[in-house]
């Protein structure tokens, strides 16, 4: 067959979506005045979005994404201000302009979405009445009108029961659904402009998986220009058409998501990808390379490239002069991306090595097989954890009702040997903490036994002999929470050497600064309080105190999530490298998948309380998997817009654990389920058997596991077929 | 193809308080030619078009030079545009060809898209450079393929017979449109668009329907 010829005439989207971008930002920057000063948040951003295109804006935090959004929106607050530069929305200038020329011009053409629905819905009134009201005060119509398009727009969000859901109150509804309200009240009033700030990031990941294909499909229909500002990569490579990263308030490259992937020509984009963990990839084969240093604070931004001393390519030039964004050719097609650096043509990411000073653990080895037949360090068998629930009603009040329990966890049966390091991933609420601080003593268990280093510990922690208490920390989630605010550093982590008398009292201090040392903090430290630390550095410290006592097993509920990738990484090969110097055993809780894979030896999945799959990290991550850890898996964000990921979405929320599902807990909302005869009907009625695959690999559901074998894997990256 | 689908969405909208000048303004730098004129949530006001920029020589011919500039800074936007209860509209649901309709008998450039027409709430615009953006996809630019026009008897079950020789070929088809012939009332001009086939291949194949004429092949439009 002959190929056709080329057609010369070439689109040109311009011509044809209409005319100009929806917004259009220009060297914009947005000053705060503070005491003795003023603090420029945003020094150069510029970039335009057109008719139905969504615009990523990353970068980490306090690099000025949101200010940018809040100066479009003029709600930079008293002291902040447009310095230069201009925002204009559908061809007018919106910088100089008065609030009321302001309201008038945007009118409700821009909508905004934040990162806490439950910021921008009115606790006090039920879902309809705030709904409505956005008809009725703006437009005019009539309330019944109103209602009845509130009603509609909710089913175009995929909300279940919109009827029902218009007259609770949003306390009522759960986190992905009051997300989905926001969504569905943002597009009433079809603005042209949709702001989403981190829309995400506080919702789980099979919950944030189904709202970014929501925005997709809204963003088509709607043709709604989207300014999508997260600073998840995976989310970005999902929606977005074009990307922007920023830094240090400055706009340093911009593309399409291809390119930004594919070809990142700026050192710190590429620097960004290198942090994030891939699916798939795991410690021993990969090593995560952190960027070093930190974002400088707006107030101290070198004179140069803002980048330069963070930078591997830095040279001479980069100190003395300022790059301009400019246009770099692509090669291929028309796509121009933009890059703030004197020397992108030269540099090639593949010929990145990791500058010699970049602290680097050794790549991890495997746990040796033979410490898995001795005495497992921790076994726990058939652990329960209920929490009794009083009514309101009197009956309950006086004791006389129905005693009801949430089954928090619920026969939990596993055992961790010494020296690997157990993943536990699932969705919120489905028990990993409680399961956690169970462990740790912080709750009693309702049943069930557990063994560490051959002790019983099932009692209280009031129980336990403080030598065992001593064995077994905690890193937290949030460090700021679990940080006494007025003691300093050195006394925080000196504690628990004086309570658990591991370090004659005249070494202590000695010792602190060996372990902020370890922490790659240096002995300044000591005297700072908590409030002088950024949050990287102070899940150092969290990690330090939890190091203190030189346990044999830690507990790290979340220790990165709250964390930004570039410090992701530094904290993960911080842990890494922890484990690999004392031989400690880990138990690690992340929401994360890729996080988990990658961190972890083993890996355990838990539903609504009950263990779902637990096996080696690689055995989970491939056929055969439970239908719940497949649906975990297809929902990830993948940071590479080619990776091409099955789509499995689950149907509703996760049951209440007061009343969970008879049988299989997961059984309401499997998708795997038809695969059974007669509809899966066993799955309802029946408590579902431990199948066993092999090398520690078990499976908790109905389904024969040549029927699980058969599935396809959820990922196919290009990469892999090669 | 409805007007849903070939509108263009979120047009730039004005209000009537705005300085005509800065109306021309923003039409120039933005290359259109109508700026619809909202109120509180946009509801339809009037129109701004080019004509409604021209302003009779003979009103500025009577005022001297220092009247012109306080007449042209008081001017808004309000005092030129072409009032709603004139402006032609259309509700989405329509079908473009109607709208086009609508387009030539009226000879305007431009209907304005509102939702309902007893509550004139802007959603969009049409204009002429929209249909024939329309115009185009239905012919299946800019996809690159063979573009052939065939000429049939006005009879029913002609177009059966192309398709299923394409169909027995196996290849796709992305754009398509039929018209009667000029001068000639027995005959009617289809016009297909289809990919990943050479015209050679395609000129041999659609040659041997029996009744039809093959009066056009090329591949570069």
């Amino acid at each position: 067959m002959q190929a056709p010829i080329a057609d010369p005439i070439q689109v040109n989207r311009a011509s044809i979506s209409g005319p100009g971008p929806v917004l259009k930002v220009d060297n914009l920057a947005v000053a705060y005045k503070v005491r003795g000063g003023e603090i420029e948040a945003v020094h150069e951003a510029s970039f335009e979005i057109y008719r139905g295109e969504s615009h990523g804006i990353v970068g980490e935090s306090g690099c000025g994404k949101s200010t940018v959004a809040w100066a479009i929106v003029n709600f930079l607050g008293p002291n902040g201000y447009v310095k230069r530069g201009s925002i204009t929305f559908l061809g007018q200038e919106l910088v100089g302009k008065s609030e009321e020329e302001l309201r008038q011009l945007r009118g409700d053409q821009i909508a905004m979405v934040f990162q806490d629905p439950m910021q921008a819905l009115n606790p006090s009134l039920r879902i309809g009445d705030q709904m409505a009201e956005v008809l009725t005060v703006h437009r005019g119509i009539s309330r019944e009108e109103a209602e009845a398009r509130c009603l509609h727009m909710l089913e175009r969000v995929y909300m279940p029961d919109p009827a029902n859901v218009l007259r609770r109150y949003p306390h009522q509804l759960s986190g992905g659904q009051q997300q989905r309200v926001v969504i569905a009240m943002a597009l009433l009033n079809n603005p042209a402009l949709l702001i989403m700030d981190e829309p995400t990031t506080a919702l789980d990941v099979t919950v944030e998986a189904a709202v970014l294909d929501l925005i997709a499909e809204l963003q088509r229909d709607f043709d709604t220009a989207i300014m999508f500002i997260t600073h998840n990569l995976g989310v970005v490579a999902r929606v977005c058409d074009k990307v922007g990263v920023m830094y240090a308030g400055e706009m340093v490259e911009r593309g399409t998501v291809e390119e930004i992937f594919s070809r990142p020509r700026h050192p710190y984009t590429q620097g960004l990808l290198r942090c994030v963990p891939r699916l798939g990839m795991n410690k021993a084969e990969s090593i995560l390379y952190p960027i070093r240093g930190r974002v400088p604070p707006p107030n101290a931004r070198p004179f140069g490239c803002v980048f330069a001393p963070r930078c591997d390519y830095a040279r001479e030039r980069c100190l003395q002069e300022k790059p301009r964004l400019r246009p770099v050719s692509a090669g291929v097609g028309e796509s121009v991306s933009e890059v703030r650096c004197h020397f992108a043509e030269e540099i090639d990411p593949d010929q990145w090595r990791p500058p010699l000073d970049l602290e680097l653990p050794i790549a991890a080895t495997p746990p040796a097989v033979s410490s898995n037949t001795g005495e497992p360090l921790l076994r726990i068998e058939g652990l329960r954890k209920y929490y009794r629930v009083q009514g309101n009603a009197l009956r309950d009040v006086l004791g006389l009702g129905a005693k009801r329990y949430v089954k928090a966890v619920e026969d939990v049966s596993l055992s961790v040997p010494k020296g690997i390091t157990l993943g536990i991933v699932g969705e919120s609420g489905c028990g990993k903490t409680t399961l956690v601080k169970t462990i740790i003593g912080l709750e009693e268990p309702s049943a069930g036994k557990m063994h560490f280093l051959g002790f019983d510990i099932t009692n209280g922690i009031n129980k336990r002999d403080v030598r065992l208490i001593q064995e077994m920390q905690m890193v937290f989630q949030n460090p700021d929470a679990t940080m006494n605010p007025t003691y300093t550093v050195g006394q925080q982590i000196a504690r628990p050497m004086l309570r658990f008398k591991t370090v004659p009292k005249h070494r202590v201090r000695e010792e602190v600064i060996r372990l902020l040392k370890a922490m790659r903090l240096d002995a300044s430290y000591y005297d700072r309080l908590p409030r002088q630390l950024s949050g990287g550095e102070k899940q150092r410290v969290g990690i330090a105190r939890a190091l203190a006592s030189r346990p044999d097993l830690i507990l790290c509920d979340e220790p990165v999530s709250a964390l930004d990738v570039s410090v992701q990484a530094a904290i993960l090969n911080l842990l890494l490298e922890v484990q690999r110097q004392f031989g400690t055993t880990l138990i690690f809780i992340a929401h994360d998948l890729s996080v988990v894979r990658f961190f972890s030896d083993y890996v355990a999945v838990m539903y609504l309380g009950q263990m779902m799959e637990i096996g080696p990290a690689e055995a989970i991550y491939a056929p055969p998997y439970h239908p719940y850890t497949e649906a975990l898996l297809s929902a990830v964000p993948i940071p590479d817009p080619k990776a091409q990921q099955k789509r499995i979405r689950l149907e509703g929320t996760v049951p209440s654990a007061l009343n969970p599902p008879g049988g299989c807990r997961f059984h309401t909302r499997c998708p795997r389920r038809h695969l059974l005869p007669d509809g899966g009907r066993v799955c309802e009625t029946e408590t579902p058997p431990w199948r066993d695959a092999g090398h520690g690999h078990r499976i908790f559901c109905h389904l024969p596991l040549e029927v699980l074998r058969t599935l396809d894997p959820v990922l196919t990256t290009p990469s892999h077929e090669a | 193809m409805l007007v849903n689908d070939c509108m263009t969405r979120h047009p730039i909208l004005v209000s009537p308080t705005l300085p005509a000048a800065e109306a021309q303004r923003i039409m120039v730098e933005h290359h259109i030619r109508h700026l619809p004129v909202v109120g509180e949530g946009k509801r339809l006001l009037g129109l701004v078009t080019r004509q409604s920029l021209a302003i009779k020589p003979d009103t500025l011919a009577s005022l001297n030079v220092w009247e012109i500039s306080r007449f042209l800074a008081t001017m808004t936007v309000e005092r030129i545009m072409v009032k709603a209860d004139q402006v032609i509209t259309i509700t989405p649901e329509r079908t473009a060809e109607r709208a086009a309709r609508i387009m030539t008998e009226h000879k305007i450039g431009c209907l304005i898209v509102v939702e309902d027409t007893r509550n004139p709430i802007v959603v969009g615009i049409l204009t002429e450079t929209d249909l024939l953006a329309a115009f185009q996809a239905m012919l299946g630019l800019p996809t690159a393929g063979v573009r052939v026009t065939l000429r049939v008897p006005n009879r029913k079950g002609e177009f059966a017979k192309i398709a299923s020789v394409v169909a027995a070929q196996g290849w796709g088809i992305i754009g398509v449109a039929s018209y009667p012939s000029r001068r000639m009332p027995d005959r009617y001009d289809v016009v297909l668009k289809i990919t990943e086939v050479g015209p050679e291949e395609v000129q041999h194949v659609l040659q041997q329907i029996p009744d039809q004429e093959l009066i056009d092949i090329r591949t570069v439009v």
